[in-house]
């Protein structure tokens, strides 16, 4: 899995691509805490470039998802399509998490 | 084959010895023959010359004796007493003459005689007097008589046996005598002086050559006067003589000689004495030559003594210089053979073998101490190894252990409830190599009411294991107070949930099939939707209530789904690890073909349907290594227990 930074106004942007299974996944949670680190409380992640996610994708999502919140921060998702959007659709992380439709969107919301 | 260094050392070192050797005997051996070569070229002429003076001495006193007494004869006044006398005065005072005579012409002494010679010569160690002359030796005809008479001057007569008169083989010097008359000076006859070539012979044998050198004497046409075989003297000339043994060399030598010159040849073979050099001298005024022969053995046995000397002075120094080389690179390598054999020990694996002590100082002790702290680097290492590979020997036990535990909860024993005519259940497990957290379970919560659930635990190892046997517990006991799989679900959730720091969480499908009616209620927590298979309709997905999973979050609210189960509809429950199952080239094997594979074996048991899946998902992986758990669970309702 790769994963690319960058700051949008107010915002960190992490771009994801690849298969984020179990020995990629804390690599998303470690990029988020570095940003986090930062000072970037307000993370937006797009998951398009993502082939795959495997349940230790969800739980370094939602590791992530916890620290933000508990910095009062949060964590958004956009991009979701396939099989993503599948795994987030039937483990209720729609439920847990914004999903914006667009990166666009998620960077004006 | 390569030889051991000292070998090699040694066998270099002592060649170039040997080759100094070789050439310092060799230089020396030819300076020092050279030299006595020349030496003996120096010498042997030096002899020559004094044997050929000492002779040739001889000669002109025995010359000057006679022609003094032909003088006095010439008005002395003559009788046989003063004749007599005169001989044996002249011997007397002449050792070197043989004997003397006065020999007149007939009548010339007295009338009426025709042979007057008065003789005296030297016959056993006394001097005998006699009177030459007579039938029997008319000594008018011989040469020493005839010679000096018909010349009229005094003259030497070639060698000849003197058969009559001295009885020996000489030479004689005769010189002719006249007498005063009063006709005037008549000749009157000649007087001799002899010299025995016996005597010659003595006077070259005296000479000090060298033990086998000698000396010989030859006449003015080449004939042996003197020679130390006395078969040779006046039978052989030096020309016969090497005509008889083929040595052109000594007829040259021959040659050489009577032409007379001096000179200095080298013979590779004489007879008799061998290689030798000869140094020749003609007598100065005979025309006789005289040569002195010296045998090469014999000179060269000084310059040959030095060479075997100091052969076998190299010889011994070889011999101690190679067995200080040996001994001096035995000590330079017995260290490394030493050291050799400790490093083969080591390499053998025996690390407990002991270095060798070797002083420090030199190389080979840099190199014993190189190899002892290499020793025990590796002994540190393979400690260090051990170490580790035992602490993860023990670990990996340790999961293995925790596997195994928890796959001893999962109720394994089929079919679970003999008695039960209602259901037909089967499960399956296959644990991938990692410990993973797949759960399955099923009970009857009371009399009629049967509870069976599958889940998936996020991530793997012993923290899995743990929140997985964590979550089976709970689901059991609150199952039991609980009748609404949401309100189930909600209950595990907030006790999950609660101090869950590490964000732990678990999918759940959870059911409650009432065997009476075939009522199923379901609560769903994030898990992927099981197949209902209901008889003659396609197969479909229920049961995806979008909700998330149990353990993340506090606080959720959890729906229960409803629908009716008819006598032979069967629910196919799986963890992600079947949709997820990996070919080599990745590709998962998907809930399409999981819904193709299921759809074709509708019919079937509980037992077969799942068994039929497990070998397609295997079939499927083709040997890729299983990265998550997969778990199958089926669940066929049969239809109310009959009363």
């Amino acid at each position: 899995m790769d994963i690319q930074t960058r700051i949008v106004d107010t915002k960190a942007l992490l771009t994801c691509s690849g298969r984020m299974d179990a020995v990629t996944a804390p690599r998303f949670e470690a990029a988020s805490t570095e940003l986090l680190g930062q000072g970037h409380t307000a993370q937006i992640a797009d998951l398009s470039g993502l082939e795959y996610i495997s349940s230790a994708g969800l739980r370094s999502i939602l590791a992530a998802g916890k620290k933000l919140k508990a910095a009062g921060g949060s964590l958004a998702f956009c991009g979701l399509s396939g099989m993503v959007d599948e795994v987030f659709r039937v483990s209720g992380f729609l439920k847990l998490f914004k999903v914006h439709a667009s990166e666009a969107e998620a960077l004006e919301g | 084959m390569r030889l051991s260094i000292g070998a090699r050392l040694s066998a270099l070192t002592l060649a170039c010895v040997t080759l100094i050797l070789a050439m310092v005997v060799g230089y020396a051996y030819v300076v020092s023959r050279d030299t006595i070569v020349e030496l003996a070229r120096k010498n042997g002429t030096a002899v020559a010359q004094g044997t050929a003076s000492r002779i040739n001495a001889q000669f002109q006193a025995t010359a000057k004796v006679t022609e003094t007494v032909a003088a006095t004869l010439e008005d002395a006044d003559l009788s046989k007493r003063f004749l007599s006398d005169l001989g044996r005065r002249v011997l007397f005072s002449n050792p070197g003459i043989f004997g003397t005579a006065v020999a007149f012409e007939p009548q010339a002494f007295e009338r009426g005689t025709k042979y007057f010679a008065p003789y005296s010569y030297r016959r056993n160690y006394a001097i005998t007097s006699v009177n030459l002359g007579g039938d029997d030796y008319n000594y008018f005809t011989k040469d020493w008589y005839q010679l000096a008479r018909e010349l009229n001057r005094p003259v030497w007569t070639e060698p000849y046996y003197d058969d009559g008169g001295g009885d020996t083989l000489m030479i004689t010097y005769s010189a002719p005598f006249s007498r005063r008359t009063p006709r005037g000076l008549q000749p009157a006859g000649v007087v001799t002086a002899d010299i025995d070539l016996a005597w010659l012979q003595r006077t070259i044998s005296s000479v000090s050559v060298s033990a086998s050198g000698y000396v010989f004497l030859l006449s003015r046409y080449g004939a042996y006067i003197a020679h130390p075989d006395p078969a040779l003297i006046m039978n052989e000339t030096i020309f016969t003589h090497a005509e008889d043994l083929n040595l052109p060399s000594l007829r040259d030598l021959g040659k050489e000689m009577v032409a007379g010159r001096a000179g200095f040849v080298e013979f590779s073979d004489l007879p008799g004495v061998g290689a030798a050099y000869v140094a020749y001298q003609p007598l100065p005024d005979e025309r006789w030559s005289l040569a002195v022969v010296l045998p090469k053995d014999e000179l060269l046995a000084g310059a040959n003594r030095v060479t075997r000397i100091m052969t076998g002075i190299g010889l011994a120094g070889f011999v101690l210089l190679a067995g200080v080389i040996l001994a001096v690179s035995g000590t330079i390598t017995r260290p490394l053979r030493i050291l050799t054999r400790a490093a083969g020990g080591i390499a053998a694996g025996n690390l407990d073998q002991p270095m060798p002590a070797i002083a420090p100082g030199d190389e080979v002790g840099d190199l014993a101490a190189s190899f002892t702290s290499m020793k025990e680097a590796l002994r540190r290492h393979i400690a260090d190894l051990t170490t580790a590979t035992a602490a993860r020997e023990r670990i990996e036990s340790e999961l293995r252990i925790a596997r195994d535990i928890q796959m001893s909860i999962l109720p394994k024993i089929f079919p679970p409830f003999p008695d039960r005519a209602e259901l037909d259940v089967y499960a399956s497990i296959v644990p991938a190599r990692e410990v993973g957290g797949d759960l399955y379970d099923f009970f009857f919560a009371d009399e009629h009411r049967f509870c069976f659930l599958i889940g998936d635990v996020s991530g793997k190892g012993v923290p899995a294991a743990f929140f997985m046997a964590v979550t089976k517990t709970l689901i059991k006991a609150v199952a039991e107070r609980e009748k609404a799989p949401g309100r189930i679900l909600s209950k595990v959730n907030d006790e999950l949930a609660a101090d869950n720091d590490s964000c732990m969480f678990v999918t759940l499908f959870l059911a409650i099939l009432d065997t009476r009616t075939g009522r199923l209620e379901f609560g769903n927590a994030g898990h992927n939707a099981p197949l209902l298979l209901r008889r003659g309709r396609p197969p479909e997905w229920i049961g995806s209530l979008e909700e998330p999973m149990a353990g993340a979050m506090p606080d959720i609210d959890y729906t229960t789904g409803a629908l009716d189960l008819a006598p032979g509809d069967t629910l196919f429950l799986t963890t992600d690890g079947v949709g997820e199952a990996m070919n080599p080239t990745l590709e998962l094997y998907t809930d399409d073909r999981l819904l193709e594979t299921v759809s074709a074996h509708a019919n079937a048991g509980a037992q077969d349907m799942l068994r039929a899946v497990s070998a397609s998902v295997t079939d499927w992986a083709g040997g890729a290594e299983q990265s998550d758990d997969i778990t199958m669970l089926a669940v066929r309702y049969l239809g109310p227990a009959p009363q």
